[in-house]
């Protein structure tokens, strides 16, 4: 069904009736409209912390309502801001450790707003359990992203498969534009450091992912 | 006032889900819970409640909310959920079941707007607000009766769009929109499911059941509140109480959900 039924909806509503069809905003004054109230709706412990609402422009190109595609040159666009927003590590290293990779690939905690107040920790959790199964046997574990048991054992641990992990978590849109996986690193969510102990924990074969 | 059996249930069925864990596969334990409590929902108490509230002469005017109009005229409560939100002239604005009610504690009983809001989504195992337990109340009044709120008026349709743009509308840290975790079927995020409300069952499940008892935190919960912890969970700034992309959203949500037959309280984790 989706959203087809309004597009005439004059059987049920008579006023409609009398217009023939009731006409709704387009989808340039929707926007405008919409976006006004996003900015009265919400409240933050710092006005710094409103900002979150803001979209970037990828967020915008990945914001389609209902079924609507990505034409190609809005999928470039998106790949194009994903491969400009990666920043590797000064040390130029991509592995780090994996026991520190694998407490915050489990750890679904830091910088939520409540009762005034920020979550604020030294450093946020990875999240990547709530969406997918990590090690066998886990069962806490959520199907949103594909299972990523045995990820190294089947994909090695070269020195490609260490930037290609790297840059997925850093912005999961290089390769798969609005794909439904966060932009942990391009959206700050998670430092660059962060993002190698997360690669160790995904192709280290000593890694419990790995066993 | 609901206390003492509400907790003993709420700790039962946290029980239940630790229990439940440890053995079947994730989600079935949850769902034998779920069923053993639907029969005997603790929600009713703050329906009888709500009742008593509603009828009660109350406020710095001493009146009840016995004249209070829901979209259908004054007093008329039946059915008049299923028709929100909507457009009310006295207020020029398209209300939700919430947003009106407090229209009417403000203007009928002379209660004070901003004390409402700040009180209206109480502590977990609290005995809850008043705004709660008149919310389902008045809700109940449409069990059995369709979802089918109007989209006469152009402000309703302004409002409706709205909320279809803000459901796909993806922003924060997380590059979450609601879509994300409410676009497909049979996904979770760690054991909880997602309900997939771009199909009709999925959604019409959710816009039945709203007023709902909450068995993890031994009270009743509004769409207000559910809203309010979605955002949450996507690390964005508070949404504010009775806000216009509340009710934009809950607009949006009600209209796709047409045709449900209302049953509340519903039952939630
Ligand atoms: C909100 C959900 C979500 C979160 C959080 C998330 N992911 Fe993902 N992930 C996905 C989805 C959906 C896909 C599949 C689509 C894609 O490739 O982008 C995916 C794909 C991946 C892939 C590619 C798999 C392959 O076979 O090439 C890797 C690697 C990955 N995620 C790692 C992680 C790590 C590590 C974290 C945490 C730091 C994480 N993800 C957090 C949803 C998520
Ligand atoms: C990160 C994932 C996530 C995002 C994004 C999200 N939600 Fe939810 N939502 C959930 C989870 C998890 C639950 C169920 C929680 C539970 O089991 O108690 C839920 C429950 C709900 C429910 C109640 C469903 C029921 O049981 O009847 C509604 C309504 C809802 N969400 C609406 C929204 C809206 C509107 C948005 C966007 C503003 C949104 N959600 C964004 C995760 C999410």
């Amino acid at each position: 069904m989706r959203a087809g039924w309004w597009k005439c909806i004059a059987a049920s509503v008579p006023a409609a009736l009398a217009l023939g069809c009731a006409t709704f905003p387009d989808a340039a004054e929707t926007r405008a409209s919409a976006e006004k109230i996003v900015s009265a709706s919400f409240t933050a412990p710092s006005p710094q912390l409103l900002k979150r609402l803001e979209q970037d422009r990828a967020q915008r190109l990945c914001s389609k309502v209902e079924d609507a595609a990505l034409t190609q040159e809005e999928a470039a666009e998106v790949i194009e801001l994903a491969r400009t927003s990666i920043q590797y590590p000064a040390s130029g290293k991509l592995v780090g450790n994996w026991k520190i990779g694998e407490a915050l690939a489990h750890d679904g905690a830091g910088d939520r707003i409540a009762r005034g107040v920020l979550e604020k920790r030294k450093e946020n959790g990875g999240l990547c359990q709530n969406c997918h199964a990590l090690a066998r046997g886990e069962i806490n574990v959520g199907n949103v992203g594909p299972a990523l048991t045995g990820f190294g054992t089947k994909r090695g641990n070269s020195p490609e498969t260490a930037k290609y992990v790297y840059e997925k978590v850093y912005n999961s849109w290089l390769y798969f534009p609005c794909s439904n996986m966060p932009r942990l690193g391009a959206n700050k969510h998670l430092t660059s450091d962060q993002i190698t102990h997360l690669v160790a924990y995904l192709i280290d074969p000593q890694s419990p992912l790995n066993r | 006032m609901p206390t003492r059996p509400i907790r003993v249930a709420a700790l039962a069925f946290a029980c239940l889900c630790s229990a439940a864990s440890s053995a079947q596969s994730p989600g079935e334990g949850l769902e034998i819970g779920r069923k053993m409590l639907v029969e005997d929902n603790p929600g009713e108490l703050w329906l009888d409640r709500g009742k008593r509230l509603y009828h009660e002469k109350r406020g710095p005017k001493q009146a009840s909310l016995e004249q209070c109009d829901f979209g259908l005229g004054p007093g008329k409560l039946a059915g008049a959920a299923a028709r929100l939100p909507r457009y009310f002239a006295d207020t020029d604005r398209v209300q939700d079941l919430e947003s009106r009610l407090v229209t009417c504690m403000v203007r009928l009983q002379g209660f004070d707007q901003a004390a409402l809001a700040k009180s209206a989504i109480s502590a977990p195992l609290s005995d809850g607000s008043d705004i709660e337990s008149l919310a389902l109340y008045v809700t109940s009044r449409s069990n059995g009766m369709k979802m089918d709120p109007p989209l006469a008026h152009a402000k309703e349709r302004e409002m409706y769009k709205m909320g279809e743009y803000l459901f796909h509308r993806r922003s924060g840290q997380t590059d979450f929109a609601c879509v994300t975790c409410h676009g497909e079927s049979g996904k979770r995020i760690r054991l909880q499911d997602l309900i997939n409300m771009t199909e009709p069952a999925g959604i019409q499940g959710v816009v039945s059941s709203w007023p709902a008892y909450r068995g993890s935190h031994g009270v009743v919960r509004t769409m207000q509140w559910r809203l309010y912890d979605c955002f949450w969970q996507m690390r964005l700034p508070e949404l504010t109480y009775l806000s216009d992309v509340s009710i934009a959203l809950t607009t949006y949500l009600h209209r796709q959900g047409h045709g449900a037959v209302i049953e509340v309280p519903g039952f939630k984790r």
